[in-house]
């Protein structure tokens, strides 16, 4: 691995083929959230095969993702997932939920463990006892602060993989509410999820994509990459599950730009990168929780608008 | 025989749960459990409330199942030394660091996989047991058919919560209240309080529960969605679940009215316990248990909308920032 590494989510062979990876080093295959997703990865294991060969042909890493909350009755089909990403070749798998360490752990003891935001790393201690099962790297639980990140990071010497921008998971569910109404709709599943669809009231606005709720703002640490950097981290993923290709290409490349200034110790900023992030966000920016703030508010030179969440 | 598990947020409700038939009661440390702290208890009335429950027969389990921080684990470890000291009879637990850290520390102590664990499967059991815990409480969403087919060679206990809530989320996925509003404050204790999260010990502000708009891009799809959230009570699958061998029957609601927590042990006790005497031949009828059931659902449902209009309301006020 380079100085960083800039990763992303896609959930199926046709997202993948449309996507201009180029600013990427890394890439998760797979949609966490729901199993009929259109053509999910983790259901079309023909497509996993060759999503991980397209990725690694591009000389990335091509990471495998779970389910975030995956059922007794969902694991023989995760066990077939990960049959075939440790067949394909695959880099690491990302684990959401402990079950699925477990199986990983016991049954592909040479596959690293990269786990996942669903997973509640809230301490040290926690991410000690993951490691013991073989994990590698964790995102942190999305509602813990940069400070507390550190704790841990320090604590286990395990690095923490940020998102840094893109919609912040903020649940998930076993219950697509979208299916109640989709018959009154032109867009049916298993697409409707993929349009752009928010919850609002008032001031307040979520993402939904049925079985999951993401964060109505783009989280955006654009400006606070030094300072991410300066703290050792050096892992960092755009969140762009449910986002255009041309969401995936110009963000990514800002980021990358950026990470590369940051980590040869430049500290310009590129002003011309901010236009094209608020072309690509709906209801504006935040931080999330990492300056242990309410999740929706965003800290640093660029105040946003307090208008929506 | 099945144990009945009953909440306990204040000392009136520990006396009032052991006397209407709980064989044991949990209550919150102050500070460390997944509700505020107008219905978790000091450790002064902890220890009387450990003195309530064995002197009435019940056993005592303490929850300080929030999702803590790295820097807290050495003073839950030294409360813990306090509890354990008093004859806990069990810890219910979340964060699998401070499990395992508990586990080693006071090797014998019973230790609960808390609802926040979210455990959903049998993998997941697997993985608890190993780091220590004995007893797990399922996920609200798991079925009847998903307990039973549990593997028998797991041994662990399994509870289950016969009154709580159906969130539209899984429990201890979800972020949506402190992503709306996130107060972080310090007790009288200097402990940190995340009020609004749910997950960290504070309270939740249920902000599922507003009447959403739903739109595409800008234009309006539905004027009005509803998160799915029911409050439930358990009924019909009780004997079932008690024949499964099910090893404990949760109530949740430490934040209810004393004589409300007070009605549903008292008539869950008596169904138990109506049930397991009847000769196995004999069919049970639910009729007349549903009736009584329908009066004390009315109760709770109207204390819960009132307390969902005030939590969002608190949502809605501006953060007070710490410098």
């Amino acid at each position: 691995m380079g100085p960083f590494e800039l990763n992303t989510t896609i959930s199926n062979l046709r997202n993948l083929r449309e996507s201009d990876l180029s600013a990427y080093d890394a890439v998760y295959l797979g949609n966490i959230y729901c199993r009929i997703y259109e053509d999910n990865f983790l259901e079309r294991l023909d497509d996993l095969e060759e999503g991980i060969a397209l990725v690694k042909g591009q000389g990335l890493r091509a990471y495998v993702t779970s389910y975030a909350a995956p059922r007794n009755d969902v694991l023989p089909k995760v066990q077939k997932a990960l049959e075939t990403a440790a067949a394909a070749g695959a880099d690491a798998v990302e684990v959401h939920n402990l079950g699925v360490l477990r199986m990983v752990h016991e049954q592909f003891p040479g596959m690293p463990a990269h786990i996942g935001g669903f997973a509640n790393v809230y301490t040290d201690a926690g991410a000690e006892v993951l490691k013991e099962y073989g994990a590698v790297r964790f995102t942190p639980n999305y509602e813990i602060s940069l400070d507390e990140v550190g704790a841990i990071t320090r604590g286990v010497g395990m690095p923490a993989e940020l998102v840094v921008h893109g919609k912040m998971p903020l649940g998930v569910s076993d219950y697509c509410f979208l299916l109640e109404y989709e018959q009154k709709w032109p867009e049916k599943c298993p697409t409707l999820c993929q349009k752009n669809l928010f919850l609002k009231q008032g001031d307040w606005a979520m993402r939904s994509v049925g079985k999951g709720v993401l964060s109505g703002k783009d989280v955006c640490m654009l400006e606070h990459l030094p300072a991410l950097i300066a703290a050792g981290h050096n892992v960092f993923r755009i969140e762009a599950a449910y986002e255009t290709p041309a969401y995936r290409l110009n963000i990514a490349r800002i980021y990358r730009a950026a990470l590369e200034r940051a980590a040869a110790g430049d500290r310009t900023e590129d002003e011309s990168a901010w236009s094209t992030i608020r072309e690509h966000t709906a209801v504006g920016l935040c931080n999330g929780f990492y300056f242990g703030r309410t999740g929706a508010e965003y800290v640093g030179k660029r105040p946003q608008s307090a208008v929506a969440c | 025989m099945v144990e009945l598990l009953a909440p306990a947020g204040n000392l009136e409700m520990v006396k009032a749960a052991v006397e209407n038939g709980a064989n044991a009661i949990y209550v919150g440390a102050r500070g460390w459990s997944r509700r505020r702290d107008a219905y978790e208890l000091s450790d002064e009335k902890l220890h009387e409330a450990t003195r309530i429950a064995h002197s009435g027969g019940a056993k005592i389990r303490v929850a300080i199942n929030t999702n803590m921080q790295s820097c807290e684990i050495p003073s839950l470890l030294k409360k813990m030394e306090k509890f354990v000291g008093w004859g806990i009879d069990g810890a219910i637990m979340t964060d699998v660091g401070a499990i395992g850290q508990v586990h080693r520390r006071f090797p014998d102590l019973v230790l609960h996989a808390s609802i926040g664990a979210n455990i959903l499967n049998n993998e997941d059991v697997k993985f608890y047991r190993s780091i220590g815990v004995s007893q797990v409480v399922a996920d609200t969403k798991l079925t009847l058919r998903e307990l039973a087919s549990r593997e028998a060679d797991i041994d662990v206990g399994i509870e289950v919560l016969i009154h709580a809530n159906h969130c539209y989320t899984y429990l201890g996925k979800c972020w949506m209240s402190p992503y709306m509003r996130l107060e972080r404050t310090a007790d009288d204790f200097g402990k940190d309080v995340f009020r609004g999260s749910p997950n960290r010990g504070g309270l939740d502000y249920r902000v599922c529960l507003e009447q959403w708009e739903l739109l595409d891009d800008k234009a309006l799809l539905e004027p009005v969605i509803t998160l799915k959230n029911d409050a439930f009570f358990f009924l019909d699958d009780i004997p079932a679940l008690i024949d499964l061998g099910v090893h404990c029957l949760k109530i949740q609601g430490r934040e209810y009215p004393v004589p409300l927590v007070a009605g549903i042990v008292r008539f869950y006790r008596e169904l138990i316990d109506t049930y397991v005497a009847k000769p196995a031949e004999q069919p049970f009828d639910l009729a007349p248990w549903r009736m009584r059931l329908e009066a004390i659902q009315a109760e709770r449902d109207s204390k819960r909308s009132n307390m969902t209009l005030v939590l969002l309301n608190e949502a809605r006020q501006p953060v007070p920032h710490r410098t």
